[in-house]
């Protein structure tokens, strides 16, 4: 069976060109073009996965995933747009898993759509290899091409939350709480400068980063490729 | 004071008197009392003066006129002599306390003339009124002898506990005087002095006003040939790639062409390509106005740059390859806003890339002192000379190969480096163009501990 996907965007064009292109892939496409239709839709007939816009007549995208996380995991993708950065964070933090940005190509959907869904169903794996890095949770150990890497606690700790969600896009607020705590105060300055002592460490060209993969204004994922 | 030195001074010359009265006849020593008179006169006015000629001549009686320690005169002519005493100890008194109002009077004008020359030397200087009002109200607080006297523009209210008084040019309340209510103001200092303070102030208000117009006159003309700028850029490079998306599309949904495989496929690469480009431009044009509208505020945090490097060169595509990044290990962190130099260094390599002949590259290198990073782009072009290179940085040029993109890249660099403390200017460089972003080092040293 075909997975089922719920389009949410309140311009008839890129709803017909999103549902064509979502069809052609295989997907049973669903359509909503306000918050409230989206809502309706998804209790009525729950999907697999939503891609949703962040701008709506009614509401916000946000809000919407909002209240879908109440009682649902579904990977939510969100629409954005350019300058609209601080919207697309607070998707994200609300629950969302992924974003394309408008104007995007379907082909980098259809790729966001895939990976969520796959990560959706897949356990969690005590070791992951990304290339010639592999990281294994259960004995804290790390290497690069066979090379043991030594890393700081706190390295370790950011490493392990990413290599925990292969593929996932992980928000600022996200990393620091789950590396940091609640009670996170003057780290949240200092996260990227983090992620860089990191990158030294693992990347062959830190400028052109292969593991630890940055999204501008949103946060890092851990490549699930080389 | 004064009473306790005249007192002195009647006792010290009565002393001298004692001392002189064998050799000399007394009568003649009485006129020594004129020298307790004088300095009493110049130091504290002629109502005490005249209570020491007195003084001073009922002492003489007493001591020196037989019959001694007693007011009666032996001798009559002595009666005369005492009256002419006093005629003359008026007289030279009155004469002593107008000079020194005079030279009180004069150092009250000097300050006056000291005050109003510094005020008009700090407009001439080109500071504005407002600016300068703490200033002028600290320099009227030496002609007024008031303490932290208050200057507020135009006609206002006086607080609780202060005296307001009107600094007026002709009819025109120019500004208001605060000073404490309890202090003395001389009337004549107020009438002579807030006039000439007033006209100056007008002067200096009316001038930031006359500048100010002038200001936005230039900017509202700089923002007119802008504009017009804009509209032919907006024409050509929006057009453009519309024309060939619209020439595209109809050539797929024409029933009557006989298209293979590839041709759909080429003319679908073309609808993409073209409205990728449009997209750009947009994003440009989208960048531009808001940097011009003012209304960039960087979200500043600590980054490293090789981190923002690469955020740029994942931006600019296949072409990254051809660039080459040389950022050492030891470089601090900057604290700037990411996505904002992200898209100065996007805009550079971009600019570097199309003067740079495939194959040959563009170097980005990293270099810091103990407050500024400085990133150097520098391409494998011909260079540039140096009379094009501010304008490399106006919006809509075009430098060295004309025709390559809309020439926005670089005015949006040096916006977006600017605001956020940054610099961007073009170095000479014979080996090909070589530009330069200067960013602040984040003013606290990143900690070593992770």
């Amino acid at each position: 069976m075909s997975a089922r996907v719920l389009v949410v965007d309140d311009e008839p064009q890129i709803l017909r060109a999103v549902r064509t292109s979502l069809r052609g892939a295989g997907y049973d496409v669903d359509t909503a073009e306000t918050a409230e239709g989206a809502l309706a839709a998804l209790a009525s007939n729950p999907p697999d996965a939503v891609v949703l816009d962040l701008v709506l007549p009614d509401g916000s995208g946000t809000e919407v995933t909002r209240e879908l996380r109440t009682w649902s995991s579904a990977p939510v993708i969100v629409l954005s747009v350019v300058g609209d950065e601080a919207e697309k964070v607070a998707a994200l933090d609300a629950g969302a898993d992924d974003y394309v940005t408008k104007p995007f190509s379907v082909e980098e959907l259809l790729a966001r759509l895939r990976a969520a869904l796959r990560r959706a169903d897949a356990p969690a794996e005590p070791v992951v290899e990304v290339g010639d890095l592999r990281i294994d949770l259960e004995k804290r150990a790390v290497s690069v091409g066979g090379e043991p890497v030594q890393l700081t606690p706190h390295e370790f700790a950011l490493l392990r939350v990413l290599a925990r969600n292969p593929g996932k896009l992980l928000t600022h607020t996200a990393l620091l709480r789950e590396v940091w705590g609640r009670g996170y105060g003057d780290e949240s300055h200092y996260l990227h400068v983090y992620v860089s002592q990191l990158r030294r460490k693992l990347e062959a060209d830190p400028a052109r980063p292969r593991y630890i993969l940055t999204e501008p204004g949103a946060g890092y994922r851990l490549a699930t490729r080389s | 004071m004064g009473v306790l030195a005249s007192a002195g001074a009647v006792v010290l010359v009565s002393a001298v008197v004692a001392l002189l009265k064998p050799h000399v006849p007394a009568l003649s020593l009485g006129a020594l009392y004129v020298l307790a008179v004088v300095p009493v006169a110049i130091l504290w006015g002629t109502a005490l003066a005249a209570v020491v000629s007195v003084a001073s001549m009922l002492a003489f009686n007493w001591f020196f006129l037989p019959p001694y320690h007693s007011f009666h005169l032996r001798e009559s002519q002595n009666w005369l002599a005492l009256a002419i005493y006093l005629v003359i100890a008026f007289t030279v008194s009155a004469l002593a306390a107008r000079a020194r109002t005079r030279r009180e009077d004069a150092e009250q004008r000097r300050a006056e003339a000291h005050a109003l020359a510094e005020v008009a030397l700090d407009l001439l200087r080109g500071r504005s009124v407002q600016d300068e009002l703490g200033r002028i109200a600290a320099l009227t607080a030496a002609v007024f002898r008031v303490d932290a006297p208050r200057l507020a523009l135009g006609e206002q209210p006086p607080r609780e506990g202060e005296r307001a008084l009107p600094v007026e040019a002709g009819l025109r309340c120019v500004a208001t005087l605060f000073v404490d209510a309890e202090a003395t103001i001389d009337e004549a200092v107020q009438r002579r002095f807030l006039p000439s303070l007033a006209a100056l102030l007008a002067v200096g208000v009316e001038r930031g006003r006359l500048e100010a117009e002038a200001l936005e006159a230039e900017a509202l003309r700089q923002s007119d040939a802008l504009k017009t700028a804009l509209l032919r850029a907006v024409s050509h490079d929006l057009r453009s790639p519309l024309t060939a998306i619209l020439a595209s599309a109809d050539a797929l949904a024409s029933p009557g062409l006989s298209l293979g495989d590839d041709d759909r496929l080429g003319l679908a690469e073309t609808i993409r390509g073209e409205a990728t480009r449009l997209d750009h431009v947009v994003g440009q044009l989208l960048d531009l106005s808001r940097l011009e509208a003012g209304v960039v505020e960087p979200h500043r945090e600590l980054w490293h740059v090789d981190e923002l490097v690469g955020r740029a060169l994942a931006g600019v595509g296949a072409e990254a390859a051809r660039v080459q990044v040389e950022i050492g290990p030891s470089t601090p962190p900057v604290e700037v806003d990411a996505g904002q130099v992200e898209r100065v260094l996007a805009n550079l390599i971009d600019n570097a890339l199309s003067y740079s002949p495939s194959p040959s590259g563009v170097l980005v290198r990293a270099e810091h002192g103990s407050t500024e990073l400085r990133l150097h782009v520098i391409d494998s072009g011909p260079g540039l000379p140096p009379e094009e290179r501010d304008a490399l940085f106006q919006p809509f040029s075009r430098g060295r190969a004309a025709g390559h993109g809309s020439g926005l890249g670089l005015a949006i660099a040096r916006g977006f480096a600017e605001a956020n403390g940054g610099r961007l200017w073009a170095q000479d460089d014979p080996g090909g163009g070589h530009l330069v972003l200067s960013l602040p080092l984040a003013p606290t040293p990143a900690p070593v501990r992770a």
